[in-house]
């Protein structure tokens, strides 16, 4: 048995279901991530986990008691909210003891453990100080401090780093990864960002509209994604749609009639098929080496790697190679494609693999 | 800083002037040593304020003026509040019905209220109670804590009591430790306004008092139909005194700005 475990929970708003049959199963100690675009009912889902949403089917458990319906302030779960919902005339060491005075916890042990707690995301010297006179990533490390105090034994994260700009969210992601390790608290964190999902998660849980669509690992998500939704939602990727054709020792997918040879499983013959290629996976080369010939349309420079668009027979496909330090080929010149059959996915989305 | 321009500063003065001369003036009549309303051009004498305190209706007057507003304004406040709560979170049949009932007040004339209640309170047998006194006032005051309320409300952010929530409290323990403190600006300032309102009150006063319950406004009224002199000078100057003293303190206890406006 799980240590948190959703089955079949379901969530209706009058006709509108925003979340249907979600199936989960979370190991203590884990960090789950739930990705999807706004609207897909991860946040709803991660609000019944901690009670704020009824759910309309399906049961909850928590090391094996039965939460479905049980009030919020009774599963003490920690909860960082996406607005930080920190209590505004509250000081922050306040704002962190709240959960342990409702805990009826002694003072003095209370005051150790939110001492404790702020030197965890190191806030030690703001103690004193009230929501208003701190920073955006402040502001979010008391949420996580104050969910954190109570030692929670599932920590809810909604969306946690979107009010943060770009840099700061960068921080915040090693910062929240360091902190799940040192208190090694099951963790699930809702989020649109597929990067900040990938780089510090064990588990990602990709939903669309209401319904989960792939649980995996974040490289094998990455490497390989159960439908074209997930493929281009989670990085970047060029989709080709064409027909399976098998034939001997060579088959693939025929292109605008051109043959892509890929390893992939029994399809049969003259099955349509989308392919999917990330753009780091495809080579540039010389004109007419390549597997396929094209001419560059544009290029972006973005630091560590050059971003190509170009022009194919295919249609455009877009292509990354690292930064070595010499010019890339220029806007317009041709160039080849190469890649290793390998790295072209057949998406399932058509085909009957699995 | 934005600088007002020559033409913005005229019109601000002026309107200033407009605003506080009156205030102005009937302080200063309120020292003269006449017997008639005039400005004080022959030194200052403080014999209208003495008036005033040998009046000992006015006194009592001022005592049950205050005491009114004070009750009326907290009532309206436990009143309103959950009033608020209920129409601001909760959908329910006759819910608009319920907000226009609350706020209708605003819109009825003092005048015709007074002799509504007056005609109630002849129907009813009601005798003209201190009591029944205040329960007219509730209803004249509570529109403006229930509107400032429903404000605060509106612009409160819930995530608050949901984290409240799950940190382990209790629906009221959430009520009390923090929706009541983040909408306490629009508490206070409700309360305020109550509390003036009720105070200044004397269409709908002058049908429900009764001998016993005379308040400061309708006792001004009263006086001033039969003589004017410069003790309803002094008079109105003390109200302004206390109006000031009380704004004075609530700023420096609380910062006017944080209760009127709100915090942040």
């Amino acid at each position: 048995m799980a240590f948190l475990s959703l089955e079949r929970v379901s969530k209706e708003f009058g006709t509108f279901t925003a979340v249907c049959d979600v199936d989960l199963a979370i190991e203590k100690g884990e960090f789950v991530s739930l990705l999807g675009p706004s609207g897909c009912g991860k946040t709803t889902t991660l609000q019944m986990i901690a009670g704020l949403v009824e759910p309309t089917k399906g049961r909850i458990s928590l090391d094996g008691r039965d939460i479905t319906h049980e009030k919020p302030n009774r599963r003490g779960l920690g909860v960082v909210f996406q607005s930080y919902a920190l209590f505004p005339h509250m000081t922050v060491a306040q704002n962190v003891a709240f959960g342990l005075e409702m805990r009826r916890i002694p003072q003095a042990e209370r005051t150790e453990r939110v001492r404790e707690a702020l030197a965890l995301v190191q806030l030690s010297a703001f103690a004193d100080r009230y929501p208003r006179q701190l920073s955006g990533g402040q502001r979010q490390r008391v949420a996580i401090a104050r969910a954190l105090v109570i030692a929670p034994p599932v920590l809810l994260l909604d969306e946690p780093l979107s009010n943060l700009d770009a840099k700061l969210r960068e921080e915040m992601q090693f910062e929240l990864r360091r902190i799940q390790r040192k208190v090694g608290t099951t963790t699930i964190m809702v989020t649109h960002d597929q990067a900040e999902a990938l780089s510090i998660s064990d588990r990602v849980v990709v939903m669309e509209s209401g319904r989960m669509t792939q649980v995996d690992a974040p490289y094998r998500l990455y490497e390989q994604p159960s439908n074209a939704f997930i493929s281009s939602f989670v990085g970047k990727t060029n989709l080709l749609a064409g027909t399976w054709r098998r034939g001997g020792a060579s088959s693939g997918a025929e292109i605008g009639g051109v043959l892509l040879e890929t390893p992939a499983p029994e399809i049969a013959d003259g099955t349509p098929v989308t392919l999917s290629i990330r753009p780091e996976k495809i080579l540039l080369c010389d004109a007419g080496a390549g597997r396929l010939d094209g001419r560059v349309a544009s290029r972006f420079f973005l630091g560590s790697q050059w971003l190509f668009t170009v022009e194919t027979p295919l249609g455009i496909m877009t292509v990354s190679i690292p930064n070595h330090g010499e010019e890339p080929p220029a806007e317009g010149s041709p160039v080849g494609l190469d890649w290793s059959p390998a790295n072209l996915r057949v998406i399932a989305d058509n085909a009957a693999a699995a | 800083m934005h600088k007002n321009g020559p033409v913005a500063l005229i019109f601000h003065i002026l309107v200033l002037t407009f605003v506080l001369a009156p205030l102005v003036i009937i302080c200063l009549v309120a020292f003269t040593p006449e017997n008639t309303l005039s400005l004080p051009t022959a030194g200052l004498s403080l014999r209208w304020f003495e008036a005033v305190f040998a009046h000992p209706d006015f006194v009592a007057s001022f005592w049950n003026s205050i005491w009114l507003a004070t009750l009326s304004a907290t009532l309206a406040v436990v009143f309103a509040v959950p009033a608020g709560l209920a129409i601001s979170r909760y959908t329910f049949p006759g819910r608009d019905f319920l907000n226009a009932l609350f706020l209708s007040p605003l819109i009825i004339p003092h005048l015709v209220l007074g002799v509504a209640f007056l005609r109630l309170f002849a129907l009813i047998g009601a005798t003209g109670s201190f009591a029944w006194l205040v329960a007219t006032h509730i209803i004249i005051v509570t529109p403006y804590v229930l509107r400032l309320v429903l404000a605060a409300l509106s612009g409160l952010d819930r995530s608050a009591e949901q984290a409240a929530r799950t940190l382990g409290a209790g629906e009221w323990t959430t009520f009390r430790r923090v929706t009541a403190p983040m909408i306490l600006p629009g508490i206070t300032g409700g309360w305020l306004l109550a509390f003036i309102n009720s105070f200044d009150e004397l269409t709908m006063s002058i049908f429900v008092t009764s001998p016993a319950t005379v308040t400061l406004p309708v006792r001004m009224y009263m006086y001033a139909t039969e003589s004017i002199d410069p003790m309803m000078a002094a008079v109105s100057a003390l109200m302004i005194a206390i109006t000031a003293v009380a704004m004075l303190v609530l700023d420096r206890a609380f910062g006017l700005d944080r209760i009127l406006v709100g915090q942040r």
